[in-house]
């Protein structure tokens, strides 16, 4: 019997395939777009003078003002109705472009900015923020003195409540609950802000760049082979597990994780299994070490900073423990007289944490080099510079770019600089905001009933032993070495 | 992507154990000991440039 000849199939073409923008690069353009809407002060437009402050109450309704005279007719709360519409229509078109699903991400970005802005609305209240220099004026006879920084505290402690006893919650705001995004926009942000920094103290921020960037290199080179061997020589740790699980500790958490997972071909399972227990732990030290800091530190400020930057993981953590170590050391402070300018002790946090994001592209391609030739022994597997590319953290252009915009600007053209910093006073407005947001989610990702699960306990105790053992005070020893004497500017008047 | 059951991840490494390879350990120490050298010229070299 003759076959039946089928007819041809007609060949599908395959769906084409939708490339979606990274959150690192998102966090570029975000940020950017601050930054350059600030500028606009520079051609005469006031464009996010509308942008809401919250200055530190005694009566709620005085609370919140436009950022600029110029919007003075504006009432508080419809400054911040505008404030949330524009970063509400700004991250949505975000969500579209990373491939989030848009309509959850608004639901989820709506509670998330009105529980965070709260949270900074209540640390705001002169009782807990005033610092004592500022009572009087107030009229109060007491205040818990913890600047209006302490938003941040509160809005990590809601976060924390939601995460671990509101699933259901925690779930439904999900596609919104992006601590990395925020973070990384922030510093985008706080690149510009620096940068006037600079210009006003220009030997002291070289010092403090050029003292990061050593503090970097010997923690980089300090810290992972002594937590590799721990975990390799004492707990049995394999080659895959060991390598992702020392990154994670002893640099940056997460990122170093996922880089060094991909350097050594390790499964996609290890790192998200150790970037899972890093967030965890990084909760841990941001709600311990800047209350330590303020407490043994306060007469080294920077030094506070610096270790902030080094000890603490993940880039959110990190810069976060820098933002409450400074309120806390320059609230004691100005208990004794000295008011410290705002923005360095979290300058030397950043600058730490934003060379040791620059480092982990430097230390996946030598762990990758190491890996395929000599472990392995692949050598026709070259790390090609593509890869690199891929592996270097993109929010660090935003930073550098801002920074040196900044930088750049200030110095051909000095007499625009009374402009600049007002223009970098605005976009801090949208830097804070940010910053909230991610204490805020940092809590809400933060399940500590992970700890509980089957085996975890091994990997934990490695965590704990080499962080709170070794690294920890390493960093600190290290923070100590190359920042110990030098003193942020104080606030004159 | 899957949840990943970590305890069989760790009953796997324990049945399988790698032992350290002589190339691990000179990774090891030797980037240990260019860090502490490092540490030490970097902190020498601030020092004197202060």
């Amino acid at each position: 019997m003759a076959t039946p000849v089928e007819p041809p199939v007609p060949q599908r073409r395959p769906p084409p395939t939708v490339v979606h923008l990274s959150e690192d690069w998102l966090s570029v353009w975000i940020g950017m777009l601050v930054f350059v809407l600030s500028l606009g002060l520079l051609a005469g437009l006031d464009t996010l003078g509308w942008a809401v402050t919250t200055s530190v109450w005694t009566s709620p309704a005085k609370a919140l003002a436009p950022a600029s005279k110029n919007y003075a007719h504006l009432p508080g709360l419809v400054s911040l109705l505008l404030t949330y519409l524009a970063m509400l229509v700004v991250l949505m078109a975000g969500a579209k472009a990373i491939g989030a699903s848009v309509k959850r991400f608004a639901q989820g970005f709506t509670v998330i900015f009105a529980v965070s802005y709260a949270c900074w609305f209540l640390g705001s209240w002169a009782y807990i923020a005033a610092t004592p220099d500022k009572r009087a004026a107030l009229h109060l006879p007491w205040s818990l003195n913890l600047t209006n920084e302490s938003g941040f505290i509160i809005a990590l402690v809601v976060g924390l409540v939601i995460g671990n006893f509101m699933p259901g919650l925690a779930a439904w705001l999900k596609e919104a609950v992006r601590p990395e995004l925020y973070i990384k926009t922030a510093i985008v942000v706080l690149g510009g802000f620096l940068g006037i920094m600079v210009l006003d103290q220009r030997r002291l921020a070289s010092a403090m760049i050029f003292q990061g960037l050593c503090a970097i290199v010997c923690a980089y080179l300090i810290f992972w082979p002594i937590v590799y061997f721990v975990a390799r020589r004492y707990f049995g740790f394999s080659r895959e597990w060991a390598a992702p699980l020392a990154s994670g500790i002893s640099i940056c958490g997460v990122s170093a994780a996922i880089a060094t997972g991909a350097a050594i071909r390790a499964r996609p399972v290890v790192p998200v299994m150790v970037s899972s227990l890093v967030v965890i732990f990084a909760v841990v030290e941001l709600l311990i070490l800047p209350f330590g800091a303020q407490h043994f530190l306060s007469g080294s400020p920077m030094v506070a900073g610096a270790w902030m930057g080094l000890a603490v993981k993940t880039d959110g953590a990190a810069v976060a423990s820098g933002a409450i170590a400074e309120s806390l050391i320059r609230a004691k402070a100005a208990a004794n007289g000295i008011n410290f300018q705002p923005g360095w002790i979290l300058g030397a946090a950043t600058t730490v944490k934003v060379f040791i994001d620059i480092m982990i592209g430097v230390w996946a391609f030598v762990l990758a080099w190491v890996w395929t030739t000599k472990i392995e022994q692949r050598a026709d597997q070259k790390v090609s510079a593509k890869q690199i590319w891929q592996r270097f953290p993109k929010f660090v252009l935003g930073y550098v770019v801002t920074f040196l915009g900044v930088m750049v600007l200030g110095t051909l053209v000095p007499s625009l600089l009374p402009k600049v910093k007002t223009a970098m006073g605005q976009a801090n407005i949208f830097r804070a905001i940010f910053f909230v947001l991610t204490f805020f989610t940092i809590g809400v990702l933060s399940n500590f009933r992970k700890l509980w699960q089957e085996g975890i306990a091994k990997l934990a105790a490695v965590y704990v032993l080499c962080l709170f053992g070794y690294i920890i005070w390493v960093g600190l020893l290290i923070s100590w070495l190359f920042f110990s004497g030098m003193l942020p500017p104080t606030v004159k008047g | 992507m899957p949840e990943p059951v970590i305890g069989e991840e760790i009953r796997k490494m324990e049945s399988e154990y790698e032992p350290l390879l002589p190339v691990e350990k000179k990774l090891i120490w030797y980037t240990f000991a260019t860090g502490v050298g490092l540490c030490v010229l970097l902190v020498l070299l601030s020092h004197l440039f202060k």
